[in-house]
């Protein structure tokens, strides 16, 4: 008997969502648009960028919504020699968490460099504005190096 | 033998067709805190948290509940999620229920969760694969031909749907949470409707909702010194089969039966008409009452449309075993969190805490739900008393 060909065929499955903010992150995406940075203050007086809905430590809902600034330091980063499509720029980049001035806490983003050897824990940065401000994280189009 | 557990908190939202004020971690938050608010109690007095949320292609999120551990104040505690499709808020609060049981936990809180205007629940239950047609069916689609087999086999009237379609909305029309509001829906009205999948008319089916229930469930030593008084768990069973195999008994399926017959078996149970007082049954889709009388025991086989048609399960005609006073699934659907709901309820009447859909002096109730093609099955009786 002869054996059978075994088939296989590949496909693609996508559904159409929504998503709803909720008051705090909302808050930080609408600020962007206003070309600020907010945060939000913890049970522990650290202030959380991007804001936190819920208390990490308490679990209480947090409410004091804290301006922070544009500049900051890097605390940790991951230098991208080969980016790929879907990378946020064409040229080699480096992925850092930056702590921004007046936060406790860094956050991920993406620092423009013409080389490697100017990246380093501890480099200050600031952001740089998207032309056309929409309310996501990509209103901040990158971190430049000071 | 397992410990006594019971209810001794219970949170809602109210139940709509948008959420847009919260994110999701808003909207299980405000059942949980409501849950913890009614017993009287704070987050540092929760063990564990136990999350109960249909298939996450439902709104696309993997795996919610690690986004959700801050909103629900799970951090430093365990936390699990469970999974059991549309019968997934039974099977979590009674996954909750076992961890009390068992002497694991002292006080657990439970919650589940839908937001059906974020997700995509129709189609996500009815993905296209290679190589099969794609029924672009649905759950309606899906239970269309299992109520007209019944019909067959009853010899049920046509409007006996309709009459629970109607009935569930009068009942829901009592409960302030309740998504539809249709305090003047007529039988007429219902029979008017779309035909959406032949025999379902469109007011026969459960609308979409944004919603989440939580609930707090302690062990018998803090229970007895609870601020309200507690709905003492006495009897949980979940039984399960495939969704398709052959000789498969799909109107009134095995799991459902043996399900009803360990939780009756615990609760002491020998006629559950004449021995319980209210059920929350889970019944998206009108024809799905006098199915599950029957599947339930309430009723001998093809007679479970005669209570529906008598009123006996109306608690505006005073039926004697009134089902869904809160309004049911046909009143507000937030999937994942339904059954919960039904269970929940259950425990409000025996609290005698059901304001204006509480059934008069309630002492044992029965929560029930379903999932997946009518194959999860996750019951519990809850009552006023300890035996």
């Amino acid at each position: 008997m002869s054996q059978p060909e075994i088939l296989n065929q590949a496909f693609e499955l996508g559904f159409t969502y929504t998503r709803s903010t909720g008051p705090v992150v909302g808050r930080f995406l609408t600020e962007l648009k206003k070309r600020n940075i907010v945060g939000i203050k913890a049970s522990d007086g650290r202030v959380i960028v991007p804001p936190m809905e819920y208390d990490p430590d308490t679990a209480e809902e947090l409410s004091e919504f804290v301006e922070v600034g544009q500049e900051g330091e890097i605390i940790s980063f991951a230098w991208v020699k080969h980016p790929r499509e879907a990378h946020p720029s064409e040229r080699p980049f480096a992925w850092a968490m930056i702590k921004l001035d007046g936060a406790d806490v860094p956050m991920v983003h993406w620092v423009a460099s013409d080389s490697e050897e100017l990246v380093s824990t501890g480099a200050r940065v600031k952001a740089t504005w998207s032309d056309d401000t929409k309310g996501y994280i990509t209103d901040i189009a990158c971190f430049e190096l000071v | 033998m397992a410990n006594l557990a019971a209810v001794v908190g219970i949170g809602q939202t109210s139940y709509t067709t948008k959420r847009n004020d919260v994110s999701i971690a808003g909207l299980v938050r405000e059942a949980a805190v409501n849950a913890l608010n009614d017993a009287d109690l704070t987050w540092d007095d929760i063990d564990a948290v136990i999350l109960g949320k249909a298939p996450d292609m439902f709104e696309g999120i993997i795996m919610p509940e690690i986004y959700l551990t801050d909103a629900l104040g799970c951090n430093g505690k365990p936390m699990l999620r469970v999974h059991t499709a549309g019968s997934v808020g039974g099977s979590t609060a009674l996954v909750a229920a076992s961890h009390v049981q068992s002497g694991t936990f002292d006080r657990v809180l439970t919650v589940s969760f839908e937001k059906q205007s974020e997700s995509n629940a129709m189609w996500a239950l009815s993905n296209p694969q290679p190589f099969s047609t794609h029924l672009n069916a649905g759950a309606g689609g899906y239970f269309a031909p299992i109520i007209r087999e019944y019909i067959r086999r009853s010899g049920a009237p046509a409007d006996v749907g309709i009459k629970v379609a109607v009935k569930d909305r009068l009942h829901g029309a009592r409960n302030p949470l309740a998504h539809l509001q249709l305090p003047e829906i007529s039988m007429e009205e219902v029979a008017d409707s779309f035909m959406l999948w032949d025999p379902i008319r469109y007011l026969e089916s459960c609308p979409s909702s944004d919603g989440a229930c939580a609930m707090v469930i302690a062990s018998e030593e803090l229970a007895d010194k609870a601020s309200k008084p507690p709905a003492w768990i006495r009897g949980v069973a979940m039984r399960s089969e495939p969704t398709m195999y052959a000789g498969r008994e799909e109107v009134n399926p095995q799991a459902g039966r043996d399900c009803a017959a360990d939780v009756y078996k615990q609760a002491g149970i020998s006629d559950p008409r004449k021995d319980l007082d209210v059920a929350e049954v889970y019944v998206p889709f009108s024809w799905y009452e006098p199915m599950w009388l029957e599947n339930l025991g309430f009723a001998p086989e093809g007679e479970g449309w005669k209570l529906t048609m008598e009123g006996a399960t109306s608690l505006i005609d005073g039926g004697d075993i009134p089902w869904n006073p809160s309004g049911g699934v046909l009143s507000s659907n937030a999937i994942g969190a339904s059954g919960m709901i039904r269970f929940a309820e259950a425990a409000r009447q025996v609290r005698n805490d059901a304001g204006d859909h509480q059934v008069p002096g309630a002492k044992l109730a029965l929560g029930h739900a379903y999932g997946g093609g009518a194959q999860f099955f996750a019951m519990w009786v809850v009552g006023a008393e300890k035996a």
